[in-house]
């Protein structure tokens, strides 16, 4: 096994209620894993968790063999904010991470053209960040990570600030790039419909303390369409999972969500 | 556009000088009020001026007084770093030391000259101390608080992406942190200007602080004003021409202008 988070729990210090609880995880190489639930059931606690972050009050995280002690660039994070350095422009955003893990000047460019080439974004390099857009900003912190070529590629609601245009040919880029280097990716999201377009297997967290409710594996063939029927049925069986793992106060932002969605 | 502010700035300048003219003949001359020995006038200090300049005795204070402002300001930087530094590593010294600090630096820099003269003598090194201390510790601040408003999501990335703590300070945390410090550059540099007039005011025996003291105990009020006015425009330039400058540089880089 690839991944494998044993049992953990984490009650953090300023707090008695526990946030994650009992949370056990296999994740084999190449999985395309996204985890979904209602804020606050710990779903970005996990992913910190794997990152190394944080560490967790109980239980074990490993990865390839070796346990998870701390960050590492092994396990790159993308962030629902790009987390771009404002005073390099794209490409020498690109180049931190490869500089970071001790690659010369000269390989550093050439890994940074390849992977801003493949986010469509190499007429950009010499951009500062400020002026570009916010679906450019998470392409350039997606190249950034993807660069680094690490075992896992954890991803905390990358695209849930962006509009719904942009939204849309982001997750197309994404799962073409996917299809090509079978990254192993855990995917956070509040979004059931992008769980579904992009999961081979779906984690469907309850809140309070937050566990894993259901694991449901997604076998739709792919590029997925979200009108698709099968697609449908499955966002209204995983949205009934969501919303009863919910509690009453939660219940409406997910209410919301059905009546958007739908 | 731009000349229209030039324009703009001259006339307001021109009308300013003209209403001090006029102020000062009407309470001199017409209703004698004041006497002409206590307030300036502009011919005065033009006359004052042209007098200092010619005998060379305004280069010499300008450049004493910048050659103690710059020694005295490097000084502080790195004093004020170092203690900046310190603050940040210690939690120990963030909660003790800080608020001592954030006090000292709220008391007027003329204070510190009773010990100036007592430690160092009448010296350049008593000015210089009175200069450090009258900034230092607002560029200590400044670190501190640059450096704790690093946005977070900066360190927890790089962290993800396998930076040394070396290279965390050196290639995150010092550069996000560089608009404040400059920022506290910029006001450290005042305060240390200020300080440096108490400073000469003082103990100094060439200068500028000095050469507006000379003028009080002659009861050339044209040379006091000379000397203020030539503070003040040092003050302007150096703030516009090297420190608002940078700023701008770097803010308009990252966008943030």
């Amino acid at each position: 096994m690839y991944l494998q988070l044993k049992e953990i729990n984490k009650t953090f210090d300023n707090t008695d209620r526990e946030t994650i609880c009992n949370v056990s995880l296999e994740v084999e190489k190449g999985e395309f894993i996204c985890i979904v639930g209602p804020s606050g059931c710990g779903k970005s606690t996990i992913l910190n968790l794997i990152a190394g972050l944080i560490q967790p009050s109980s239980g074990e995280i490993i990865l390839d063999g070796e346990p998870v002690k701390g960050p590492g660039a092994d396990r790159v994070v993308m962030f629902q904010e790009a987390a771009l350095f404002p005073w390099l422009n794209v490409m020498e955003n690109v180049m931190f991470g490869l500089d970071a893990a001790g690659y010369g000047k000269k390989e550093q460019e050439e890994l940074a053209e390849k992977y801003l080439r493949m986010v469509q974004l190499w007429n950009y390099k010499d951009y500062p960040i400020h002026q570009i857009s916010g679906g450019m900003k998470q392409r350039t912190a997606l190249a950034r990570a993807l660069a680094l070529d690490s075992k896992l590629l954890l991803m905390d609601e990358p695209f849930s600030a962006l509009d719904k245009q942009t939204i849309n040919v982001l997750r197309e880029e994404l799962e073409g790039i996917w299809e090509k280097n079978k990254k192993t990716i855990l995917y956070v999201t509040h979004s059931v419909e992008e769980a579904i377009y992009f999961a081979d297997r779906v984690i469907v967290m309850s809140e309070n303390p937050g566990r894993i409710r259901e694991i449901i594996p997604i076998e739709l063939p792919r590029p997925r369409k979200v009108e698709n029927e099968d697609f449908v049925a499955l966002r209204h069986q995983i949205l009934q999972s969501v919303r009863a793992g919910v509690e009453k106060s939660m219940k409406k932002e997910f209410d919301e969500e059905v009546s958007d969605e739908v | 556009m731009k000349y229209r502010r030039i324009l703009e700035t001259l006339v307001f300048a021109i009308g300013l000088i003209l209403l001090w003219q006029l102020f000062y003949t009407a309470g001199t001359q017409w209703f004698s009020i004041v006497k002409p020995y206590a307030v300036p006038n502009p011919l005065g200090v033009v006359e004052s001026f042209l007098r200092l300049a010619s005998d060379g005795t305004l280069i010499r204070a300008v450049g004493y007084s910048m050659m103690r402002a710059v020694i005295g300001f490097c000084i502080s930087i790195v004093i004020g770093s170092l203690l900046g530094i310190l603050i940040l590593q210690f939690p120990f010294l963030r909660r003790n030391l800080k608020p001592m600090i954030l006090g000292i630096q709220t008391l007027p820099s003329i204070c510190w000259v009773p010990f100036a003269i007592l430690w160092f003598g009448l010296k350049e090194s008593a000015i210089i101390f009175v200069i450090v201390m009258g900034s230092a510790f607002s560029i200590a601040l400044a670190v501190e608080n640059g450096v704790n408003n690093v946005p977070p999501v900066y360190i927890k990335a790089a962290k993800t992406m396998g930076v040394t703590p070396i290279n965390m300070y050196r290639k995150v945390i010092l550069p996000a942190a560089l608009p404040s410090f400059v920022g506290g550059l910029k006001q450290g540099w005042s305060f240390a200007w200020r300080a440096l007039m108490s400073g000469e005011v003082m103990s100094a025996s060439v200068g500028l602080g000095y050469t507006l003291m000379i003028g009080r105990d002659l009861a050339d009020i044209n040379q006091v004003m000379t000397v203020m006015l030539i503070i003040v425009l040092l003050g302007i330039l150096i703030d516009k021409g090297i420190f608002s400058r940078a700023e701008n540089h770097i803010l308009r880089k990252r966008g943030l202008v």
